[in-house]
């Protein structure tokens, strides 16, 4: 008889979301840990196991745990990998508790880059900046021009868009299926319906993207609690099954023959994961895509197969990702329409609709809810399969 | 259109008088880069190339994908090339393209192979394809007067290699809008 080491997700933390002024990101961490430990109907002391991750601000670390009073931890460090990972945290948690070496593993990400008087695009590290000496090869290279994310997302849109006739109308349709999305969750920040025409008359900030292509920029912080199924079955909350997770890397490559832009890391990690789960995209119910811009949706489909490479225009042009649509996505309004906690914001949206506490955007079925996380220029990714049933197959991890 | 110009313009390099003042921030050279703007001083695009298995590389290359070495040499390209894709860009995204916008930015794969992120001069972006010929040009910032006639003692910044669409520029002077 093997040892059932598969684990889940118990508690779920989210604190005050958007504008939210004068409190530092490690507050907002240590509150999000607090939230999530709470909501799993546990205490901070049951907690062996921490993972924190910054976003714009970096300013958390693992002096965090000290700040929290944790003691006697089996596992602690501050991960990076960008927009990835939220999902690189769960899988680690996820195999510390497999392996034994911690029991209870809270994973939390805070950002603060919102104040007052600075502008999103500020926060990011634009305009706002001081004017710098340009120096040497990295001074011609920032008067070329590709400085920033805004840009360099572009420049893979407009790649797919010349390889595959993908137009920005079909990039429109994929933020105006969130916003429907996102008139049902309270946390959204952008609520207000949202046309196809809105999004064209939008300002153009690096064309292709215009500005209801990109996300938003929120100050907060969320954290979840892994721990193993057995021990997540006799607390607070239904637990939600993690059935797969995997991640993979890809440094942009700058030479021909790259298929940088139109084809991501995405198509070795969403198979991996799903093949982990014992599923296929057709077992898919909700996908929480890690949605940068809208084009990142897009080749995130493709990418996990469902549709082929190039058709994904095609694929999310017909309303299909839209709340009566036929494939459940971003149901939270996601990072274009709710709020911007990297990978933490399909993440949480994951585990309410495993929990089947989504409310008015409850999608109608949650069996198998995919998950995705995209960091640097479409360079790195990780997917998660969640799931509200244990894993009953003869697979599983044992 | 070299005039004003003191001196023959180097082969290839785009009189300022083509470009708005600020399109173009300043760039200082440092040891690492200096040969590199010497070439583009000469209307040459100097990257580097593997020793061990003769890849061409972008001008920052430290190691050879290919083959891992770490041995590169300079290397002058032929300027010849593609545009892998492209973007227009109108807000702002560092203070010092703030004379900039709207610009277009690309990445061009060279004849020789590798990828370049460059400036694209001489199109607005409404005429673009993926995969039409480009081809190197090289240009001389200037920033706009800070008023006083006195030059303020500034050097003027390093001449900068860019792209444009089309086959190489064949003489100096061919100043496109
Ligand atoms: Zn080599």
């Amino acid at each position: 008889m093997t040892v059932d080491r598969t684990v889940a997700i118990a508690g779920l933390g989210i604190t005050e979301l958007g504008k939210v002024y004068g409190r530092s990101a490690r507050s907002l961490a240590a509150e999000a840990v607090r939230l999530a430990v709470a909501d799993a109907g546990l205490r901070l002391g049951d907690v062996d196991g921490l993972l924190v991750s910054n976003g714009l601000a970096g300013k958390v670390g693992v002096e965090l745990a000290g700040a929290l009073g944790l003691g006697q931890l089996g596992l602690l460090a501050d991960i990076n990998a960008f927009g990835a990972t939220a999902g690189v945290m769960v899988a680690q948690a996820a195999q510390a508790v497999a392996a034994g070496a911690a029991t209870t593993v809270a994973c939390v990400f805070a950002d603060a880059p919102l104040a007052p008087k600075r502008s999103a695009g500020e926060a990011w590290g634009g305009a706002g900046r001081k004017p710098r000496t340009l120096t040497g090869l990295a001074g011609w290279q920032l008067a070329s021009g590709g400085v920033n994310p805004n840009i360099l997302y572009a420049l893979a849109a407009r790649r797919h868009m010349q390889r595959y006739g993908t137009t920005s109308e079909q990039l429109a349709a994929i933020a105006v299926a969130q916003r429907a999305w996102a008139a049902g969750n309270p946390l959204a920040a952008m609520r207000e319906p949202l046309t196809v025409a809105d999004h064209q008359a939008s300002r153009p900030i690096a064309e292709p993207l215009r500005l209801l292509d990109c996300c938003l920029v929120s100050n907060g912080g969320v954290a979840v609690v892994v721990t193993s199924a057995e021990r997540a079955r006799a607390l607070r909350h239904p637990p939600v099954h993690v059935h797969g997770y995997a991640q993979a890397h890809e440094p942009r490559r700058m030479h021909a023959g790259s298929p940088w832009g139109l084809v991501t890391p995405a198509a070795r990690s969403g198979p991996a994961a799903m093949r982990m789960a014992g599923i296929g995209v057709g077992d898919v119910d909700i996908c929480e895509l890690y949605d940068c811009y809208t084009y990142t949706v897009l080749v995130t489909l493709e990418d996990y197969g469902f549709c082929e490479k190039g058709d994904g225009g095609a694929f999310v042009g017909d309303g299909r990702l839209a709340p009566d649509g036929k494939l459940a996505c971003n149901t939270g309004g996601g990072q274009l329409s709710s709020y911007y906690m990297w990978g933490m914001t399909p993440l949480s949206e994951a585990v309410i609709q495993a929990r089947g506490a989504g409310g008015a955007r409850q999608a109608p079925r949650n069996d198998i809810v995919l998950v995705s996380g995209n960091g640097g220029i479409l360079e790195h990714h990780s997917t998660l399969v969640l799931s509200p049933h244990p894993r009953t197959s003869s697979g599983g991890l044992g | 259109m070299s005039d004003g110009t003191t001196g023959p313009p180097p082969t290839g390099v785009l009189a300022v008088g083509a470009f708005t003042a600020g399109a173009f921030p300043l760039v200082a050279r440092d040891d690492a880069s200096a040969a590199f703007f010497d070439a583009a001083a000469r209307g040459e695009l100097l990257v580097r190339r593997c020793l061990d298995s003769g890849d061409v590389l972008g001008p920052e290359a430290r190691t050879c994908p290919g083959c891992g070495s770490a041995r590169l040499e300079p290397f002058v390209v032929s300027g010849r090339g593609v545009l892998v894709t492209w973007a227009v860009v109108h807000q702002v995204p560092v203070s010092v393209l703030r004379g900039a916008v709207p610009y277009v930015t690309a990445v061009v794969e060279l004849a020789e192979g590798p990828w370049l992120l460059v400036r694209l001069v001489g199109t607005d972006g409404s005429d673009l394809r993926a995969g039409q010929p480009v081809s190197a040009r090289f240009v001389q910032p200037h920033q706009p007067d800070e008023g006083s006639g006195a030059d303020s003692g500034e050097a003027p910044g390093e001449v900068l290699p860019v792209f444009a669409p089309g086959e190489p520029a064949a003489v100096s002077g061919q100043g496109e809008s």
